[in-house]
């Protein structure tokens, strides 16, 4: 089992210059983010800002606290798509050889699921360590906030990659359109679900006063980021439930299309 | 009497694709034996090779593999099978040495050792991207990497397709090489019948999903006879004696199934040896019809 996680970690081979790049420009974009907030030009935006009554200390951190998530989720980003292994041993037929080895189908599927956490592991990894610098030179977030956003986007980025496998098992090789639109559609029904009372909330308010609709929008969004920032278990918890049953599902449709490749 | 262990073994086993059916095959494959499995293109070769490996799932009938049954609860029966395929499976990006770190953490008894060892009797580069290999190479990569783990089974299906005779030639060198240990089987489908004589011991004939023949090749061979006659003499030959009937511009070719009796019946009409692969034609023809 541990020789296709293996295989699957060499599927981003060709993925590993752009990693690079996005790594480097991530750190230096950040850093620069960070000492600007600090010292610089945004400094002195939001000493502005807060002057003139136009934005809360609060919103400025968050706002900030916003740009840095983004630029933490670029390396993730970057190696998260398991779906590439996937098409890759399509077009390699890799598959009808895997099938060969002296692995059960079940174990092969869940090489594929632990292929995830070993390259979303390679993200988070590097992801600390960003973290780590940036929490040294900023207070806008901790190290434990930094983390919490990291565990976050792995643990959204598992989704992802879980109902990638699953939806390409039952969609076959050739279908990566189909898949990445089906996984995002299902994460979004579910988020619905999830926060079906939020979102109604947001929908019938939207066309009443200007003021409302911008703090239950803004403070709909602020409440997102706090999960992500300080209730990252939660999206864990989530992912880990989500993976365990596209593995059983995987695991049923795999045995039902044997030998459809 | 000495016992003969059968490597692999399927009983009345039925896989139905709705316009293809693999219709009740049973056959034995003894140990240390090389099993030619021949057949048309579309016959059921792939199909059959599929079931023993348990990549596809079977409607009906039993398979066993090394006295196990094939399942998923056995797949580890599979530590001792090597695999080759016509198309190679390895992604094209990976090298000779990333195949080895892959198969390292596959097979129990995977031997790096041996597997450089046979890249460099192969004349195969470990760093060069398996992609850019020819069909030759990459099928020897395939064959390197089934001999590498201590396989004691050799399954193949179409090894030597598209690939020059001095290649085809080298391979089943390889292929004899491997069976000088006693318990070493290789099953390997083809429809190159050529490549099948020369090292092959038994035969097994699908055509439409069902066995045709099966049995030791040297008696097929020695069993089956081409006899040539006039036209108007074919009618003289007995039926029972007949497997199929080609007609020429001006003569009957027939092929029978004792060519001995046949000779011994028909003197004076002139008996060849009939090729596996004119035994092959000859029984596609005839169930044409």
């Amino acid at each position: 089992m541990k020789g296709l996680i293996f295989k699957d970690i060499m599927c981003l081979k060709k993925q590993f210059m752009v990693f690079c790049y996005v790594l480097i420009g991530t750190l230096a974009v950040s850093v620069m983010y960070v000492l600007s907030v600090r010292f610089g030009n945004l400094a002195d935006i939001n000493a502005e800002m807060f002057a003139e009554n136009q934005m809360e200390p609060e919103s400025i951190k968050n706002m900030s606290s916003f740009a840095l998530i983004m630029f933490m989720l670029l390396p993730l980003s970057c190696v998260g798509d398991s779906l590439n292994a996937y098409e890759q041993d399509g077009k390699a037929g890799f598959s009808k050889l895997a099938s060969t080895f002296p692995i059960p189908l079940q174990k092969r599927i869940l090489s594929r699921f632990l292929s995830v956490f070993a390259i979303l592991g390679i993200g988070i990894i590097f992801d600390t360590a960003i973290a780590a610098l940036l929490s040294c030179l900023t207070d806008i977030m901790t190290f434990s906030e930094f983390m919490g956003v990291i565990v976050s986007a792995a643990s959204l980025l598992a989704i992802y990659s879980s109902l990638s496998i699953l939806y390409s098992n039952l969609l076959g090789y050739g279908k990566s359109t189909y898949v990445q639109l089906l996984s995002l559609f299902t994460i979004i029904v579910g988020y619905v679900l999830i926060c079906f009372e939020k979102v109604k909330e947001v929908i019938t308010n939207i066309g009443t006063t200007v003021v409302e609709d911008k703090d239950i929008s803004i403070g709909t969004f602020w409440g997102f980021m706090d999960i992500i920032m300080h209730k990252a278990v939660i999206l864990l918890a989530l992912a880990l439930a989500v993976m365990a049953v596209s593995y059983i599902i995987t695991c049923i449709i795999a045995q039902r299309k044997r030998g459809v490749f | 009497m000495e016992e003969i262990n059968n490597v692999i073994e399927l009983k009345n086993v039925v896989r139905d694709y709705g316009d293809f059916k693999l219709d009740h095959i049973s056959f034995a494959v003894p140990e240390g034996s090389v099993c030619g499995f021949i057949g048309q293109n579309g016959a059921g070769k792939t199909t059959t090779i599929n079931l023993i490996l348990d990549i596809i799932n079977r409607d009906e009938g039993e398979i066993n593999l090394f006295g196990k049954p094939v399942d998923q609860n056995h797949a580890y029966v599979r530590e001792d099978v090597g695999v080759v395929f016509d198309e190679m499976g390895f992604h094209e990006f990976m090298t000779a040495k990333d195949i080895n770190i892959m198969m390292k953490n596959i097979y129990k008894n995977w031997d790096e050792k041996v597997f450089f060892e046979y890249l460099k009797k192969f004349s195969l580069p470990s760093k060069k991207k398996c992609g850019a290999f020819s069909r030759g190479m990459r099928m020897k990569l395939q064959i390197a990497a089934a001999l590498s783990h201590k396989a004691k089974l050799l399954i193949m299906d179409e090894p030597t397709s598209g690939l020059d005779p001095i290649v085809r030639n080298e391979i089943i060198g390889i292929f004899r090489d491997f069976v000088v240990e006693e318990d070493h089987t290789i099953l390997l489908s083809s429809h190159i019948t050529g490549d099948l004589e020369k090292i092959a011991d038994e035969v097994v004939f699908i055509d439409g999903g069902k066995i045709v023949l099966s049995g030791n090749k040297d008696e097929i061979l020695e069993k089956h006879g081409i006899l040539k006659c006039k036209k108007e003499e074919a009618s003289k030959v007995s039926e029972t004696l007949i497997v199929g009937v080609e007609e020429e511009a001006y003569s009957t070719s027939i092929l029978v199934n004792d060519r001995h009796a046949a000779a011994k019946l028909y003197p004076d009409m002139v008996m060849e040896e009939a090729a596996l692969e004119d035994i092959m034609i000859y029984y596609v023809n005839a169930e044409k019809g």
